[in-house]
């Protein structure tokens, strides 16, 4: 009790409160922009948090990352651009219950749910930290590439009403992973590789130009097609109630659970990350919904549910990747890891040290991430009624700003690198491009995305799974965690057909 | 009082001055000095780098250096650039063993393409293995590797990382007794390694000691023994009996340049870069980060890393990665 206290001094001054708060705004500001990330907010950061106390530095940092995380919600919600990664299942619903005039209720239920989502998956890391971390250490690279095998079927199931069309998608996504370096060898791999190898494409697409570009740029280029048919877009700017009925977030409290123990997980795995969290947690809420018969929505259908879901899996993340980065100072994702360093720039090594010599700071960490979390929900709540009056400006006005934001986004993610800069631009333009021809034909883009990430998982993990079993299976058939991933693919894809099926029926 | 605050700044400004002496080169300081470090923020090699420029700072009274990431291409992307700029010796590299790998490997000009400035520090590496591993010394877990060639997992931070390099030199050594598998860095090695996947793995010191409950370092790999305390009684490679081995023992990182820079400013950064190495703020941290200090200056250094071609040609060699001249 008395170290729990040490470190409630820690954090009870105002400088510490100011900075978090400080901390939520910016992120909630740089995840809201298409293209900047949480790790960049993070890394933006680094140089004020070392110049403050290290609880109150460190304070800042989480601010910043669940801000982020928290934030990208809202152009999701309202333009159908994801601000960054996290946010790319909740395009769907979001975009659905602004078209509906639901639109503040979507924002509203976004923050609530990222809040349920950052401050559940606290308790995970406060209570459960040594146990979860020892649970995630059973995922090697066999277990982590059948855990990749569910993402790809969910392809499947995200894929709405043409299963072949999804699939097509997904595998163009996978064409797009496997270019750039070997992840085995770091051989260069792609098309002219003596000329291409020392251009930035040797490390392949990068994963955020391609997202701002498969949804940001496109979104543009679809808009203006409209401009010129002069179609008006049925923009609804009545966005009705903030707070979902309490009734309701209560009768979500299955899907709640499953997003958060899903998202808590998957952040603590090393090298999986909140984009597959969100799907799964959404694919559960599926299941979940259509068991309920009829007292929940289906998400698919622009229901809150549909929000909720990835909602509260992407910041149950943020509390889950802590797990392993405290407890054993490895980052569950690229943001930890910029946060781990900066611990270490801050006199602080995370990892068993930290837990048996500094619990004060262990504690102080624990009250900063809940006042950041706080403060999240408290700034972007405070914003809810502003936001949707984007929605006011003129398309002709606010397609552009979108087209500079999706370009600046890239841009910025390389520092002073120009020329990887204006290739990251280009890698958003192509992708631009490639999104408004899917989208005009009714491809739809979740998949690709879903193809580009899971892609580069799954080879990567496959391959040393196997260089593991030194050139056999061994290592995928000898783990009753690979079987139930296995069998929860199966499941998965027969359960996705028969919905169809039942669907046709129907109709 | 105005007259009082003038004196001080001067004589400031003249201690500041006077505590690097250098030549008659003043550089431009309206201008930015650039340090490119091809590795992400946070790492070892970024820590290092932020640590090194601070302390540039204080010494030099130049204010505008600034760190920058440049990460990809296994560390080529930020080579290049450091390559590509300006010859006019305000861009620089963190270089290390990594850079040597990557020249040998085709993403970069690498070594070829740089002015070298001064070598730093070498970050000793340690082979570990979980704490309920049968394998209590080095020797053990050589001879159950021999016994069963391509049984024994080894684990390494990426096949072109320097672990990576002294994980294939290691399996080399002893008869590729070793299944050498490269991991996706220190953050998928380390799980892998506590969690009973790879039965070994190479780590930084650090990397050891924040996991001290679950990792058990056999044999530390660096010249001599550990200069962090609880990692002192660690054997080396000739305590374990295997002194014959020619392995590199760990990443050694320096100061480079874009080639072709000015001879003078070349001397100014070199100048200003001992002096940091030499101030207690670095050298603080150096000890505490259990790094030993490694200094050579210009054509010191450029000889240091020759001979660090000379060792890690014939593994990169051997893992069949090596192209154009580096592979004959």
């Amino acid at each position: 009790m008395s170290t729990f206290l040490q470190g409630l001094a820690l954090v009870s001054h105002f400088s510490t409160l100011a900075w978090c708060a400080f901390g939520a705004v910016l992120g909630i500001v740089l995840g809201a922009l298409p293209g900047l990330t949480a790790t960049m907010g993070i890394a933006l950061v680094i140089p004020i948090s070392y110049q403050l106390d290290t609880a109150t530095g460190i304070g800042l940092l989480l601010a910043v990352y669940c801000g982020a995380v928290a934030g990208a919600s809202i152009p999701a919600i309202l333009l159908g651009i994801p601000g960054n990664p996290n946010a790319i299942a909740t395009v769907e619903d979001g975009q659905l219950m602004t078209r509906k005039g639901l639109a503040g209720q979507a924002l509203g239920g976004a923050v609530i749910a990222s809040l349920i989502g950052g401050l559940g998956s606290e308790i995970f890391l406060i209570f459960f930290s040594p146990l979860i971390a020892k649970m995630t250490l059973a995922f090697g690279p066999a277990e982590k590439c059948t855990l990749s095998l569910v993402g790809i079927v969910i392809i499947a199931a995200v894929s709405g009403n043409s299963i072949l069309k999804g699939l097509l998608m997904g595998a163009l996504g996978f064409v797009f992973a496997f270019l750039g370096p070997d992840p085995m060898s770091g051989a260069a791999r792609m098309p002219f590789a003596a000329y291409l190898r020392k251009t930035p494409l040797a490390n392949g697409f990068d994963m955020t130009s391609t997202l701002i570009g498969l949804y940001g740029v496109s979104q543009v280029f679809f808009e203006l097609d409209n401009l010129r048919q002069n179609k008006k877009g049925n923009i609804c700017t009545d966005i009705g109630n903030i707070f979902p009925p309490f009734k309701k977030i209560v009768s979500m409290w299955k899907v709640i659970l499953s997003s958060l123990g899903i998202g808590t997980l998957i952040g603590a795995i090393p090298g999986t990350g909140a984009s597959i969290a969100v799907f799964m947690s959404r694919n559960a809420a599926v299941g979940i919904c259509e068991r309920s018969k009829g007292k929940l929505d289906v998400p698919g259908t622009g229901c809150l549910e549909g929000v909720f879901a990835p909602e509260v899996a992407n910041n149950a993340v943020t509390g889950g990747a802590l797990i392993p980065a405290l407890s054993l100072g490895i980052p569950g994702d690229s943001a930890t890891a910029v946060l781990i360093g900066a611990l270490m720039i801050n006199g602080v090594t995370p990892g068993f040290s930290l837990f048996s010599q500094n619990m004060p700071l262990v504690y102080s960490i624990f009250l900063t991430l809940a006042i950041a979390n706080l403060f999240m929900a408290l700034f972007q709540l405070a914003g809810v009624r502003l936001y949707p009056k984007v929605l006011l400006i003129s398309q002709r006005v606010l397609m552009p700003i979108v087209l500079i934001l999706s370009f600046i986004g890239p841009y910025a993610l390389c520092g002073s690198s120009v020329s990887k800069g204006v290739f990251f631009m280009g890698t958003a333009l192509f992708m631009g491009v490639v999104g408004y021809f899917m989208k005009k034909n009714g491809y739809p883009l979740a998949p690709i995305v879903l193809g580009r990430i899971l892609g580069s998982m799954f080879e990567e993990q496959f391959r040393r799974g196997v260089k593991l079993g030194g050139g056999n299976f061994s290592r995928f058939y000898s783990s009753p965690i690979c079987w139930f991933f296995i069998i929860l693919s199966v499941l998965i894809v027969v359960s996705t057909v028969l919905r169809h099926r039942k669907a046709k029926k129907n109709e | 009082m105005k007259k009082i605050l003038a004196v001080v700044l001067a004589l400031a400004l003249v201690l500041a001055l006077g505590a690097v002496s250098f030549a008659d080169f003043e550089p431009d300081y309206e201008k930015t000095i650039t340090l490119i470090v091809p590795q992400g923020a946070g790492g070892g090699t970024d820590t290092q780098a932020r640590q090194l420029v601070e302390a540039m700072k204080q010494v030099s009274g130049f204010d505008n250096i600034i760190v920058e990431n440049v990460t990809g291409g296994s560390t080529g992307i930020g080579t290049n650039q450091v390559i590509d700029a300006e010859p006019d010796g305000y861009t620089l590299l963190m270089y290390g063993t990594y850079v040597i790998c990557g020249t040998m490997t085709g993403n970069t000009d690498g070594y070829k393409g740089l002015d070298f400035l001064d070598g730093l520090s070498l970050e000793p590496f340690m082979i570990a293995v979980p704490t309920e591993s049968p394998y209590q010394t080095l020797d053990d877990l050589i001879q159950a590797a021999k016994a069963d060639p391509g049984k024994i997992v080894l684990g390494n931070a990426g096949a072109t990382a320097t672990t990576g390099v002294v994980a294939y030199g290691l399996s080399i050594a002893c008869d590729n007794a070793f299944n050498v598998v490269p991991f996706n860095g220190g953050a998928e090695l380390i799980p892998a390694v506590l969690g009973g996947h790879a039965d070994a793995g190479i780590f930084s010191q650090s990397e050891v000691q924040a996991n001290a409950d679950g990792l058990r370092p056999l044999v530390f790999l660096g010249d001599g023994h550990s200069v962090i305390p609880e990692f002192a009684e660690v054997p080396n490679m000739a305590d374990a009996g295997y002194g014959d081995l020619v392995v590199p023992g760990g990443c050694f990182r320096g100061i480079c340049t874009t080639k072709g820079s000015p001879e003078e400013m070349e001397k100014w950064v070199a100048d200003v870069v001992e002096e940091a190495y030499n101030s207690e703020l670095f050298q603080g941290w150096l000890n505490g980060a259990g790094l030993l200090g490694q200094f050579s200056k210009l054509e010191d250094f450029e000889a240091f890393n020759l001979d660090m071609i000379e060792t890690m040609k014939p593994i990169i060699q051997a893992t069949g990665l090596a192209v154009g001249e580096y592979a004959e």
